[in-house]
């Protein structure tokens, strides 16, 4: 429309590459800074996981579902619990499912303090990040008590747990809990509320509710574009319902609704409102053993569910199909990070190359995810 | 120990001039290129160890005095120098060779031909020119070819992106700098170095050094826009958008290795006690101490200037680990829509200061 | 303890299990009372894996509170008929509705516009194949943003030339969900605008997650490793 352009350049933000999370190749087309479109090429960390479920039995499968997103293992293991559960009409003990509600909200924490952290070192303040990996190691450290692992813990099993929990872990946690949350203050003083941080991220990658739920987009890249939607609440799943805590929601404070910093924000707000959930179970959770309601053998009966969780970042789904047998006929896992990366194209047009990456950012994709 | 000085102490100086002079030169010359090499070393190993303090991490450690045992790590900088010295040197075959070659020459000249003119102190100066704070604004420049010349030799998209960046910034960044110095020759009425130093002796309201900054409210100002373009020019956060690791990799100096990226290692810090140097020398009262009389000899006078140009440093690093880094655009528009009216308006006040109270 | 208590404990918990719960109630021994609520709810909890077990075998995983869920499948089947003819392939529509592929664009474009449904969220398109040599599938969730309600849709297709309508237009997802269907299945959908693979290299051969799928003996000259045997 009168505009007049040059050759544009085509750029490679190559597979390797210090802030694309993972590897990706973006294909980019600028004309000078400014980005006409961004193709990303996915595919580098695909080992098709789908097929290995076809040939493993249904508990073997749990380690692969760590691997998929291997920064909220916890959360790909407790939706794929969830939904071979529900398909056996499976019903855990009440203290197993505490269990796993405390290790996933833990586990979302440590996942947006990497998500933030890195968001932050994208844009280029080096300190937050580290601070965040401090207060991160912490969790990783409760983890490695509790399942011996650091990051693939292989702990959610589907009818329980794997081990109950060690001598003084609800002192551990607690006294984690009360470390934490001044720390967010922090954080904000560092970096949320930094003038230069909201001339990066403010009004930058706005992206409009219809473009996101028609993209598929969910978590909290869609809370922060305004639409209150999150599984924990609307298809409440475990034992969610019983805990009171809100779903922070992108208003446009700094900017306009939708733009990297309300995601940014929706993910810091998160962090608290998990630490309250943590602390509500915490107090609240009865004796019992885990290992009861564990399956000798997994043969489901003949049939299929679409279960949907919420992972830290977005709708988590598994769609399986059983046909009797102990090992799955097919295993589809949809994964949010999928689609996360598929808007990207769309809202990171007309912005700057520097503004790409603040977008890749602040989407917080994770590669395993994306491609299984 | 200017080279004038020298020249005149040479016995046989009016018989043989060129080689008086270029003895001269180089008497001159290699102190202060060895002094960079060792300002150099220490100020990396200090970016290392303050920028793990404010990390929450512990930074290089070992190799102490005592070696294996201690916790300063104060052998970690040695080892970075020989380990860049000793580096494969790679050029890609596609780059073109005699200006990949000449490029870090030219940065590096570019920052240590200022050195000719900063006041150490009242006696050690090089050359002591009666236009000393505008040869160095002039001459400083001449860097920004040298990354230019880095970035289009490369043959490579990200380093010429980072060489363009690098080239405006640098180059719109020079102007309220040199607009900040303003004020101080309208108060001082030399451009000599050292004549605006001898200016700042003193004390002012009983207590205060007679320094600049001190001396009304638009140089105090003005200190701080020099202190910011002077930031920027070094490509240091947060106006680090040339080398920004996490977008360019490493900018315009992506395809270089060895010792070649050590001269622009070298010239980036070079350039930081330059600009420190200037601003200590034009603002903060240069080579004199703060409590005249205290300290106060000759030979104090190099302590007090490497010693504040060293606070200014720490400042610079203070920076790099606490702010994001400002995207291309909202730089250039701090630059010339706020640092500019501002440099204007100091001009101004100034003079109007000066006329009215002075 | 003793065999009369047991005997009468067995009697009021028999009288409980038909809804006469007085009978455990009005028990005076407290610890009598209280074998007898345990026995109660061992009983029960047999007699519900009992009726699990000689459940018929095709049990899916709806549960009975899906009973507006069902009339919504029949609401849904029943309006696609009235405008869509001939485009719904089976009868049965508890679980899920077997579109026959034709219309598919169209019908999407109504599911998505119609203001009663509103399924303006297309949550996972799953490839699915049956076994070797039958039939491929497409399947696909949608959910409402809206409403609130969600449907899943299935679409066969021919094994040998499997082709079905793109709704990438109708939803945008649809864009990369059908290149992953089309990377591992095979299947092609009309009207993408760029129907490539999107996992795999743009240059692999074959179909990965096909019933029969083997993988190829070399890449560009490397040679690709089989599955281990004896893995289970």
């Amino acid at each position: 429309m009168g505009v007049v352009h040059g050759d544009l350049m085509t750029l490679n933000i190559g597979p390797q590459h210090p802030s694309t999370h993972g590897v990706l190749r973006l294909k980019v087309k600028t004309d000078g800074e400014i980005v006409s479109e961004v193709e990303p090429y996915i595919g580098y960390l695909h080992r098709c996981f789908e097929k290995h479920c076809e040939n493993v039995t249904y508990d073997q499968v749990i380690p692969y579902t760590d691997r998929c997103d291997y920064i909220a293992s916890m959360n790909n293991n407790f939706g794929y619990a969830v939904a071979v559960e529900e398909l056996m009409k499976i019903k855990v003990p009440e203290r197993v499912e505490y269990i796993r509600v405390i290790v996933a909200e833990l586990n979302r924490i440590a996942s947006h303090l990497l998500a933030l952290g890195t968001y932050g070192l994208d844009v280029g303040a080096f300190t937050p990040f580290l601070y965040m990996f401090r207060d991160r190691e912490r969790i990783l450290d409760i983890f490695e008590a509790l399942c011996g692992a650091r990051l693939l813990y292989n702990y959610i099993w589907v009818g329980g747990v794997s081990h109950d929990f060690p001598n003084e872990f609800v002192e551990t946690v607690y006294s984690f809990l009360d470390y934490f949350e001044p720390k967010i203050k922090e954080y904000n003083e560092l970096l949320t509320y930094n003038k230069i941080f909201i001339e990066r991220t403010a009004d930058v990658g706005v992206m409009p509710p219809e473009v996101a739920i028609s993209y598929g987009v969910s978590g909290p890249n869609l809370r922060g574009s305004g639409v209150k939607w999150d599984i924990r609440k609307n298809e409440t799943y475990s034992i969610y319902e019983k805990f009171d805590f809100d779903i922070p929601v992108g208003s446009g404070i700094m900017g306009t609704v939708g733009d990297c910093w309300d995601r940014y924000y929706v993910r810091m707000q998160e962090m608290v409102q998990s630490a309250k959930i943590v602390r509500q179970a915490l107090k609240t959770i009865p004796a019992g053993n885990v290992h009861q309601a564990l399956p000798k053998k997994i043969r489901p009966p003949k049939g299929f569910i679409y279960k949907r969780t919420e992972s830290p970042r977005g709708d988590l789904a598994y769609y399986i199909v059983s046909d009797g047998s102990p090992i799955p006929f097919r295993l589809k896992m949809r994964s949010p990070a999928f689609t996360a990366l598929s808007v990207l194209g769309e809202i990171s047009q007309g912005w700057m190359m520097s503004d790409v990456i603040a977008i890749l950012g602040s989407l917080d994709i994770v590669l395993g995810e994306i491609d299984r | 120990m200017t080279v004038d000085n020298l020249i005149n102490w040479f016995p046989f100086g009016a018989e043989w001039p060129v080689i008086t002079f270029v003895t001269a030169v180089l008497i001159c010359a290699i102190p202060v290129f060895l002094f960079i090499a060792v300002y150099a070393l220490v100020a990396i190993y200090g970016e290392l160890k303050i920028s793990s303090f404010m990390q929450d991490k512990v930074g290089p450690m070992g190799q102490g005095v005592g070696l294996h045992a201690g916790k300063w790590g104060l052998l970690q900088p040695v080892a970075d120098a020989l380990k860049l010295i000793l580096k494969e040197d790679i050029i890609p075959e596609s780059a073109d060779k005699k200006l990949f070659i000449l490029a870090p020459f030219v940065v590096f000249v570019g920052a240590f031909i200022t050195f000719a003119a900063l006041p150490f102190s009242q006696e050690i100066i090089v050359a002591d020119m009666n236009i000393g704070v505008f040869y160095i604004l002039a001459v400083s420049s001449l860097g920004v070819i040298g990354i230019i010349l880095a970035g289009w030799s490369s043959n490579n998209k990200w380093s010429l992106y980072g060489a363009m960046r690098s080239a405006a910034q640098i180059i719109s960044y020079e102007i309220p700098a040199g607009l900040s110095i303003i004020p101080i020759v309208m108060l001082t009425g030399t451009l000599s170095m050292q004549g605006i130093i001898v200016s700042q002796q003193g004390i002012i309201w009983g207590f205060l050094p007679n320094w600049i900054i001190f001396n009304n409210p638009f140089t105090f100002i003005a200190f701080f826009i020099f202190f910011i373009s002077g930031v920027a020019e070094c490509n240091r956060t947060p106006f680090d958008i040339p080398e920004a690791e996490s977008e360019l990799v490493a900018g315009a100096f992506t395809e270089y290795s060895g010792m070649r990226y050590a001269f622009f290692f070298l010239s980036e810090y070079a350039n930081m006690f330059v600009v420190s140097g200037v601003a200590v020398a034009a603002f903060l009262g240069g080579w004199n101490s703060p409590i005249p009389g205290f300290m106060d000899s000759p030979s104090w006078g190099l302590f007090w200037f490497i010693g504040k140009s060293m606070s200014l440093i720490f400042l610079m690093i203070w920076f790099r680990w606490t702010f994001p880094r400002l995207r291309v655009d909202q730089l250039m528009s701090v630059c010339w829509k706020v640092l500019l009216p501002i440099s204007f308006v100091n001009i101004f006040g100034v003079g109007i200061w000066n006329l009215l109270v002075g | 303890m003793s065999e009369d208590q047991d005997k009468y404990i067995a009697e009021v918990v028999e009288k409980a299990l038909r809804g006469d719960m007085d009978a455990i109630n009005n028990i005076e021994d407290r610890v009598t009372r209280s074998k007898a609520k345990a026995a109660l709810i061992k009983a029960k909890r047999l007699s519900k894996t009992a009726a699990a077990e000689a459940a018929p075998a095709e049990e899916t995983a709806q549960t009975d509170t899906t009973l507006t869920e069902k009339s919504l499948n029949q609401k849904v089947a029943e309006a696609l008929a009235k405008k869509f003819s001939g485009s719904i392939d089976s009868e049965d529509v508890n679980e899920y509705i077997q579109l026959n592929g034709k219309n598919w664009f169209e019908i999407a474009q109504y599911l998505k516009d119609n203001p009663d449904l509103l399924f303006d969220s297309l949550q996972c398109i799953t490839g699915f194949d049956f076994g070797e040599g039958e039939a491929l599938e497409v399947r696909y969730n949608l959910h409402s943003m809206t409403h609130y309600h969600a449907i899943e849709i299935r679409i066969k297709t021919d094994r040998n030339d499997p082709k079905v309508p793109s709704v990438e237009q109708v939803w945008r997802i649809g864009d990369w969900f059908e290149r992953e269907t089309y990377d591992m299945y095979g299947i092609v959908f009309e009207g993408h605008h760029n129907m490539t693979r999107i996992l795999c290299p743009e240059d692999w051969e074959g179909w990965p997650l096909r019933k029969d799928y083997e993988t190829q003996e070399t890449y560009h000259g490397i040679i690709v490793p089989k599955v281990k045997e004896g893995w289970e």
